[in-house]
């Protein structure tokens, strides 16, 4: 376990490197991560503020579902990043060098480069989640616990996305459009599921299970029981991994190596 | 005059149908995109009568026009330019006689077409299954004159963002800035109208509404007052987006050193 956090860190200091290679790349992708938080923080007050509630959620309730949110979409663009570069990997064959090296392939293409561009927009989300939740009245230990819980399982549900993606990948060589339509889909999460209207809610819950993965850490933390949903949660989270690294093994067998 | 624009034209199609899976993928997240802000602004409108001053079948009817509009306004192939320029291959382009900027024109007309052609589809789906509210187009001709106006500064905007690539290859990220601030300020996500009236004056002054905002709130029946100023306006952004687009690429070949060519 310590020689992969070790090759962990030396791909992570690899990619602090390349990313301060372009300075202006840094400035602008930071100003236009503060402007996108930004004007959709904007919105969702804006909606709420005007709307006296929607679907039983107010104000401060909507905007922790949209912290949330955006609590685990930063942490899994921080871990995940590289899988954005997997592309070229297995179209030029390179993903033979990955292969033979004596480390699980995940450790380079999953968690191989780190974003540090997220790393600094997470401390400022953290604050102002916390901010939130002291004012909403949720600051207890025993659901902030339960909260932090269901985020790691959020970000269960993160990984398993990001391993399928990475299988058909090799599969149908499609990478950059299928982790788009991934953060498509999940950008549903930012607002309350509740919102939607069935069929919508019932496929963004469990065909694919966003609300399971973004909004059950609030729901857990503002009391808003919903029967089964949290154990569903669980049970989809570890069930999703399971399949999409049984899919990955799968791809593997299709991969067709340089000059295939 | 036109017919190597013709040959242009038909090889871009034929581009896009040897990478079919592509182009459906990415039609599939612009669906998943305006499907779920429909169904965001639905239930807005659950417990609301109205919105700011827009009404739901308003506010739904924006919603649809703006897909099928901005589909149209921002169906690009000029961001292909900046690699263009980074790898050296823009060179080829350069000796031939051709207009670098009719080509590129004749590459995004094919870009626009495929992309309403799906646009339209998806709109009817959401319209037939959904049982949206459309509201009957209205002004249609000042709604032509704004599109006319928003194709323009798209066009010559993009092609700006792509010749920063004359003097870096950090292309990326100022484009990336650029297409946040139309998802927010050229009103993707609701009617720039609805924020407080300080706020819009000064986003009008910008050319951001001027993109597909404007022909959108035209067509669902919204203009009221100050008409003539945004048509003014919208024209001042054309026009000073054509002059400086020319001036950049002139000022960009001067300084291009053909890299590995």
């Amino acid at each position: 376990m310590s020689r992969y956090l070790r090759i962990f860190l030396i791909f992570s200091r690899f990619s602090l490197k390349t990313t301060f290679q372009g300075r202006l790349g840094i400035i602008l992708f930071i100003i236009g991560k503060i402007i996108r938080f930004f004007f959709l923080f904007m919105f969702v007050f804006v909606i709420f503020s005007h709307s006296r509630g929607i679907k039983g959620y107010n104000l401060n309730q909507a905007l922790i579902v949209y912290m949330t949110f955006n609590l685990i979409d930063t942490v899994s663009q921080i871990l995940f990043r590289e899988v954005y570069r997997f592309r070229p990997l297995v179209v030029s064959g390179r993903f033979d060098l990955v292969l033979v090296k004596p480390y699980h392939p995940f450790i380079q293409i999953l968690l191989g480069g780190v974003d540090f561009l997220d790393v600094i927009m997470l401390f400022p989300y953290l604050g102002l989640t916390l901010y939130l939740i002291a004012i909403g009245g949720y600051l207890y230990p025993g659901k902030l616990v339960l909260y932090l819980f269901f985020i790691f399982n959020g970000l269960i549900f993160a990984t398993a996305f990001h391993i399928l993606v990475l299988a058909i990948g090799i599969i149908t060589t499609t990478v950059d459009h299928t982790i788009m339509i991934y953060r498509d889909l999940t950008s549903v999460g930012r607002f309350p599921i509740e919102i939607y209207r069935e069929p919508v809610r019932f496929i963004f819950t469990f065909v694919f299970p966003i609300a399971l993965m973004t909004n059950v850490p609030a729901h857990i933390l503002m009391g808003k029981n919903q029967g089964n949903l949290f154990a569903y949660g669980l049970v989809f989270s570890f069930g999703l991994l399971l399949i999409s690294v049984y899919l990955w093994q799968l791809a593997l067998k299709k991969y067709q190596s340089y000059g295939g | 005059m036109f017919k190597k624009y013709q040959l242009v034209f038909s090889t871009t199609v034929k581009e896009y149908f040897a990478y079919r899976l592509n182009f459906v993928l990415w039609r599939l997240r612009m669906f998943i995109y305006l499907a779920s802000t429909y169904f965001f602004w639905q239930a807005v409108f659950e417990k609301n009568i109205t919105f700011g001053h827009y009404d739901k079948s308003a506010i739904l009817s924006y919603i649809l026009y703006v897909s099928l509009i901005s589909n149209f306004v921002f169906g690009t192939r000029t961001s292909d330019i900046a690699a263009e320029i980074n790898d050296g291959s823009i060179i080829n382009w350069l000796l031939k006689p051709i207009s670098f900027f009719r080509l590129y024109m004749a590459k995004d007309l094919v870009d626009k077409i495929m992309n309403i052609a799906f646009s339209l589809f998806e709109v009817w789906l959401i319209v037939y299954f959904f049982k949206a509210p459309l509201i009957a187009p209205k002004n249609i001709l000042l709604a032509s004159l704004f599109f006319i106006n928003g194709l323009a500064i798209s066009f010559y905007v993009n092609m700006m963002l792509s010749f920063i690539g004359f003097w870096t290859t950090e292309v990326w990220a100022p484009r990336f800035v650029f297409m946040i601030m139309v998802l927010f300020a050229a009103g993707t996500y609701f009617p720039l109208d609805i924020l407080p009236p300080l706020l819009y004056k000064i986003m009008i002054m910008t050319p951001f509404p001027y993109l597909f905002f404007m022909t959108t709130r035209t067509l669902v029946g919204r203009t009221d007052g100050f008409v003539l100023f945004e048509v003014l306006i919208s024209f001042f952004w054309v026009i000073a987006c054509f002059f400086l687009a020319k001036r950049i690429w002139k000022k960009g070949n001067k300084s291009f050193s053909f890299w590995g060519r």
